[in-house]
């Protein structure tokens, strides 16, 4: 059933012993290997590819490569393997590809969004959207969606995606974007000097125009000379090659995304390597480069001229590639219009190919260069002065309407002739492919005799060929080398002089500066001449925009869309500036450029990704005991990348606990017997040196002149604004050596601030910090029998008189050397036993055999947060916010006002600000109902009865039910706090209702703390 | 109280030497979980881990600590930054880390012996040494995908040709941060806090999947 219609016999870069068989629309067609979709759908005669976004035209194919506005498809046979925004233009072809038009629901040839784009075409001015679906406001979401629907951007598959993508960071001195004749050439120029290259290029194969080529290079076919020039590259070890890679985006400091599309030419999802292992799909690989040469080629301009959307109007360069590269011709009859010389390579190859070349239509008046010899030799038509203003036909073009122009006038000149044809190829000249220099933030700059846009280059970056608008062959092989030259030699490396290849000097006619064609009615009234055909933006929509006062191009880009989205105006900016110029009578330059951003084509979100996702997604820190915790069934809590037990339910009679049941026993067995949790998250920073105690005096807000050897101390840390940051308990190992304890979360940024202050203000002071978090597990034994059970492990005196509250010994625990603290986040008799992190399982284990008989009890962070909580002990970032000085807080008892040399903070706790007496103080709550526990972030009120807006004087900060207490209770922030004791509070919730609140102490439990000195 | 309480710093063997104690590395737990895919011939990449090594941090001034360092274990401190030195033996190393930092990497169990000594030897100069060896691990990583399996991980330019055997750099692993060394012509090794090696460990498989990663035990 082979029904390739316009395939040629002979010819192209295709195997036609490989058939493949694929779907479009539902249909299954046939093409070869070595196709892409597009070439593919075009030999077998599919016109019809999409539907227009905004007025649901018929589409087809425009172009060969990146830039084609039309053949945006919805790829992949199954739900999970759904790729949208493909470009038929750049799928390679494989058996069994699947693929759906991405515009159109509910289908390409008959829609229902036709009638609105055929009915209401000339009621969809730009702006239209905007000004139509703007009321009710509330609407727009439901309007939304149908539009969004009807217009179709591709969807995202439903279904997870079975198919893994990865990173690859790599670094070179030279990096080459694209690899035609100028790339090739810069870099084996720049690879022979010895520097590491890598050479990206976005194309099934590598050789860009050269593929294509008529051209002969030292008396051979363009493509051998490609051959040879890849197979010494691919030889060489400083050079990389990448195929099928993109490069996306051109970042800081020649920083360049590209993406390499791995498996997306042989299937749906990525197969198996021969090894039998999994393949990424895609690899974005992240390029750091010395210097980049781009070597990203020119794109054609398509003419603006009525009806130059219907499918059958193509680019001319694109009908050369077809023929040449894929064997295919798109039509039987050709009308070609020109303002160039280049583009009759175009008809020349249809000709050649054996079908009919009605006329070649050029708007210059005396075109003379080899191709227009060329051409009058084979007998084709040269229309000369005139142009096609307007290609007839509904599903495919039927006829050319050609007629002489007067350019400068912008008005037909004279009689109108219509051609009948089914293809109508057009060139406007060629624009330099100047997205990625415009990445970087520099503003091309106009050529007026390229008749393009070149690029402006920042330091390091450099453009060879058709980049730059050197578009001969022979100029573009010798610019690359050149370019490829000079910058090894930047970078100091030298090689011989590139030989090139002789290759043929064609001589071409100047070009004549063309963008929009006129057509007999003004271009409000004519029939649509589109500028970007993915957008649907038009001539008359540009005009009109200039009209209602849009002068800038930027405000004619946004209020028109041209240039939007996944095209990025490849093929309609420049076209669309310059109508913009003609209806503002202004010049190009004088209208300017819009940038072009990243991406340059779109790239796929599991790329991006790469293996930062599922399981990788965020490093899991975990403690030495974490397989115990895992086995005995904690639920876990993130705090920062920490995974820490939150708490251990147990199963009661086939039941699970819930977390309230969990916690409530987790805090009856540390209150009235022993309960022990994994503390070694916390932050432990080892200090050393004469001044290591100097410094705590400067860092803490408290006293540490007088701290002991084997004496612990609570410190409390500001900022230089006075609020609170960080604290936790700092330990005198020797004189000149402490461990200091930061809160889990803060550890790092802790360490960076004690460094900060060293190294930039105190840098006399002889003292050094290192983290010894991960060296150190930290078990912490809690509650009226823990000294029963440690006793039972350990050769330490744990006399209470001998070794008292706030002390801290050496000695082993269960045969493990071990430093031992008495302090207490509970308020209960506490003993944390530190011991190297590699025999931490040991000792947890030796505990929990001695603990049975005291029914030793694992608790999580809940518990833990519930117990301080009972003893008003504060969790830096819970109860403080940046915004809470330690006066706030009601611990001026850790405040060393009369040290001899000033701390952190200190100056600011000294500002009319911070000496309000109204400030957001710490107190406890106690509701007036012991079974609420209040909500955590509930604001609070005084005056319940308030009119809305009710003046806000605080929030509930941490918020628990109590075992101990039986009743909820809470911390909060109070306006006054301190001076409000006893007084209730109010806290309005969400569903109307009104809780009440005591302001207490927010200590709890044991106010005079004697359970932790027993 | 401690036996160095008389002295300005605690000097303190946090090792167990008793056989009754189990030692458990940072893997420990990734090994049973994630499993350890046994080398093949196909292995591009062998990984091993060089369990209980000790690891010593040392601050202070290079000349002095050189000094020292050369009189107790015969290695000088290496000489530019982000390189390392062996001594004879190799087993072993040091590493600059930072203007006054180096990591010392010495065979299991000696750390603490190496610490007086040093501490003797260095006296009242200004320095600082702090044993982390319960806090990190050692790998190994072997064969010739080495470098690009560290492409898909590190930001660091980690080609071959631009580093030498006995460079070494602190850089970010996916989103954690490892020391990065090259010992042997094929030969890398990783240095991993043990709160992360899990994360790194299960980085290190699902990376060296296609260049059929090897776990030597």
């Amino acid at each position: 059933m082979n029904q390739q219609v316009q395939r040629l016999a002979q010819g192209g870069r295709i195997d036609r012993s490989r058939p493949l068989s694929f779907t479009f629309n539902g249909q299954t067609y046939q093409g070869y290997h070595g196709d892409t979709l597009a070439s593919a759908l075009i030999a077998n005669g599919v016109d019809i590819v999409n539907r227009s976004f905004k007025y649901s035209r018929p589409r087809g194919i425009v172009a060969a490569g990146a830039e084609e506005p039309n053949a945006v498809v919805q790829l992949g046979a199954s739900e999970a393997a759904q790729v949208p925004n493909v470009r038929a233009t750049q799928q390679a072809l494989y058996d069994g590809l699947v693929a759906r038009s991405t515009n159109g629901w509910p289908s390409v040839q008959k829609d229902l969004m036709g009638l609105v784009g055929k009915v209401g075409g000339h009621f969809m001015p730009p702006g239209f959207y905007y000004k139509t679906f703007m009321a009710p406001a509330s609407m727009w979401m439901t309007y939304e969606k149908y539009i969004r629907k009807s217009a179709g951007l591709g969807r995202s598959p439903a279904e997870a995606d079975p198919d893994i993508y990865d990173h690859f960071n790599r670094h070179c001195e030279v990096l080459v974007i694209g690899a035609g004749p100028a790339g090739l050439a810069a870099a084996l120029a720049a690879a022979r000097s010895g520097l590491r290259v890598i050479l990206a290029d976005e194309q099934e194969e590598m050789g860009g125009s050269l593929l294509d080529s008529h051209e002969i290079l030292d008396g051979q076919p363009a493509d051998q000379w490609v051959a040879g020039v890849l197979e010494e590259l691919g030889g060489m070890a400083n050079v990389t090659l990448l195929p099928r890679t993109t490069a996306n985006g051109y970042h800081d400091h020649h920083f360049v995304t590209l993406h390499e599309r791995r498996t997306e030419h042989l299937a749906d999802c990525a197969p198996a390597s021969a090894e039998g292992a999994r393949q990424s799909r895609a690899r974005l690989h992240r390029v750091r480069a010395g210097q980049v040469i781009l070597a990203t080629g020119a794109h054609e301009r398509p003419l603006v001229y009525a009806g130059n959307d219907v499918p059958g109007n193509l680019l001319a360069g694109a009908v050369s590639t077809y023929i040449r590269r894929y064997g295919v011709v798109p039509g039987k009859r050709l009308v070609l219009s020109t303002s160039n010389d280049h583009a009759y390579r175009a008809a020349l190859d249809w000709h050649a190919a054996g079908h009919e070349v009605v006329a070649i239509v050029d708007a210059r008046e005396a075109p003379d260069g080899n191709l227009v010899d060329a051409a009058r030799q084979r007998g084709i038509r040269v229309i000369t002065s005139s142009a096609v203003i307007e290609a007839k036909g509904a599903n495919r073009v039927s006829a050319a309407r050609v007629a002489k122009i007067d350019i400068d006038g912008f008005r037909v000149a004279g009689p109108v002739e219509t051609l009948a044809c089914d293809c109508v190829a057009s060139s406007g000249g060629y624009s330099p492919v100047i997205h990625l220099a415009s990445h970087t933030g520099a503003r091309p700059t106009w050529n007026d005799a390229l008749l393009g846009f070149v690029p402006t280059l920042v330091d390091g970056v450099h453009a060879a060929g058709g980049a730059q608008g050197i578009y001969s062959l022979g100029e573009v092989l010798a610019d690359g080398a050149a370019v490829g030259a000079r910058v090894a030699s930047v970078l100091g490396g030298s090689a011989e002089p590139l030989t090139l290849p002789a290759c043929e000097a064609i001589s071409e006619s100047p070009a004549c500066a063309l963008f929009q064609i006129p057509h007999e009615k003004p271009t409000l009234r004519a029939p649509k001449q589109f500028v970007d055909l993915q957008n649907d933006v038009t001539a008359a929509a540009i005009e009109l925009a200039t009209r209602e006062g849009f002068e800038s191009i930027e405000h004619v880009k946004r209020y028109t869309a041209m240039g939007f989205g996944t095209d990025q105006g490849k093929l309609g900016n420049i076209n669309g500036m310059a109508i913009a110029a003609r209806c503002l009578k202004r010049t190009i330059p004088e209208v300017g450029t819009t940038v072009f951003r990243p991406n340059y084509t779109p790239v796929t979100f599991g790329a991006i990704v790469g293996r930062h996702c599922g399981e990788l997604f965020d490093p899991e820190r975990y403690t030495a005991l974490h397989q115990w915790h895992v086995e005995n069934g904690a639920e876990f809590e993130d705090v920062g990348q920490w995974k820490r037990p939150w708490y251990y339910p147990r199963t009661l009679s086939g039941k699970p606990e819930s977390m309230h049941e969990a916690v409530a026993r987790e805090c009856r067995a540390v209150r009235e017997g022993v309960g022990i949790l994994d503390a070694s998250t916390l932050g432990k920073i080892d200090i050393q040196g004469p001044d290591a105690r100097e410094f705590l005096a400067r860092i803490y807000t408290n006293k540490w002149a007088k701290l002991a050897v084997g004496k612990c101390r609570y410190g409390l840390m500001c900022k230089d604004d006075g609020m609170v940051t960080d604290d936790g308990v700092t330990s005198c190992l020797a004189d000149n050596h402490f461990v200091m304890t930061t809160t889990t979360g803060g550890a790092a940024a802790i360490l960076e601030w004690l460094e900060l202050w060293h190294q930039t203000e105190w840098p006399e002071l002889d003292v050094t910090f290192t983290s010894v978090t991960d060296h150190w597990a930290t078990m912490t034994i809690t509650g009226p029998k823990s000294r029963q059970l440690l006793a039972e492990l350990t050769d330490i005196d744990l006399d209470r008189d001998s070794f008292k509250f706030m002390d801290w010994r050496e000695g082993t625990v269960a045969g493990v050397p071990a430093r031992v603290f008495r302090i207490s986040f509970t308020g209960e008799l506490t003993f944390e036993i530190n011991v190297q992190a590699h025999y931490a399982m040991h000792v947890w284990k030796a505990l929990f055999v001695h603990g049975e008989k005291y029914q030793l009890t694992p608790y999580g962070t809940e518990t833990m947060h519930v117990l301080r909580a009972e003893k008003g002990f504060i969790i830096v970032g819970q109860d403080t916010d940046g915004s809470v000085t330690p006066e706030d807080l009601g611990m001026q008892w850790c405040v060393g006002y009369d040290k001899p040399f000033s701390w952190i903070g200190k100056r600011a706790l000294t500002r009319s600000d911070t000496a309000r007496r109204d400030r957001k103080q710490l107190v406890g709550l106690k509701p007036k109902d012991p079974k609420v526990v209040l909500e955590e972030g509930a604001q609070i009120v005084f005056d319940p009865n308030h009119a809305i807006p009710m003046p806000m004087v605080g929030h509930v900060t941490s918020s628990y039910y109590s075992p101990t207490l039986e009743s909820g209770f809470a911390l909060a922030v109070v306006k006054g706090g301190h001076d409000r004791m006893g007084e209730s509070v109010y806290l309005p919730m969400v569903d109307g209702s009104v809780h009440e609140a005591e302001i207490t102490s927010p200590i709890f439990i044991d106010p005079k703390g004697e359970r932790q000195h027993v | 109280m401690s036996n160095s309480a008389m002295s300005r710093v605690n000097l303190y063997d946090t090792r167990a030497d008793h056989a009754s104690v189990a030692a458990e590395t940072p893997l420990a737990y990734s090994l049973q979980r994630s499993g350890a895919p046994a080398p093949s011939a196909a292995s591009r990449v062998v990984l091993r881990e060089q369990a209980f090594l000790g690891h010593l941090i040392l601050r202070g001034g290079a000349i002095v600590l050189d000094e020292a360092l050369r009189e107790v274990l015969d290695i000088g401190l290496p000489g530019r930054p982000n390189t390392l030195s062996w001594d004879a033996s190799g087993e072993r190393s040091i590493q600059w880390l930072s203007p006054d930092e180096w990591l010392l990497i010495v065979p299991g169990g000696e750390a603490f012996a190496v610490e007086r000594q040093l501490r003797e030897r260095l006296g009242d100069a200004s320095f600082a040494i702090v044993d982390v060896s319960g806090g990190q691990t050692l790998l190994t990583l072997e064969g010739d995908a080495v470098p690009e399996l560290l492409m898909k991980s590190v930001v660091y330019d980690v080609d071959p040709s631009h580093f030498a055997v006995g460079k070494g750099v602190t850089t970010v692993f996916a989103k954690a941060t490892v020391i990065v060394r090259r010992s042997g012509e094929s030969r890398w090794e990783l240095v991993v806090r043990r709160s992360f090696a899990d994360y790194c460990y299960r980085w290190l498989l699902d990376a060296g999947e296609e260049y059929a990663i090897g776990v030597e035990r």
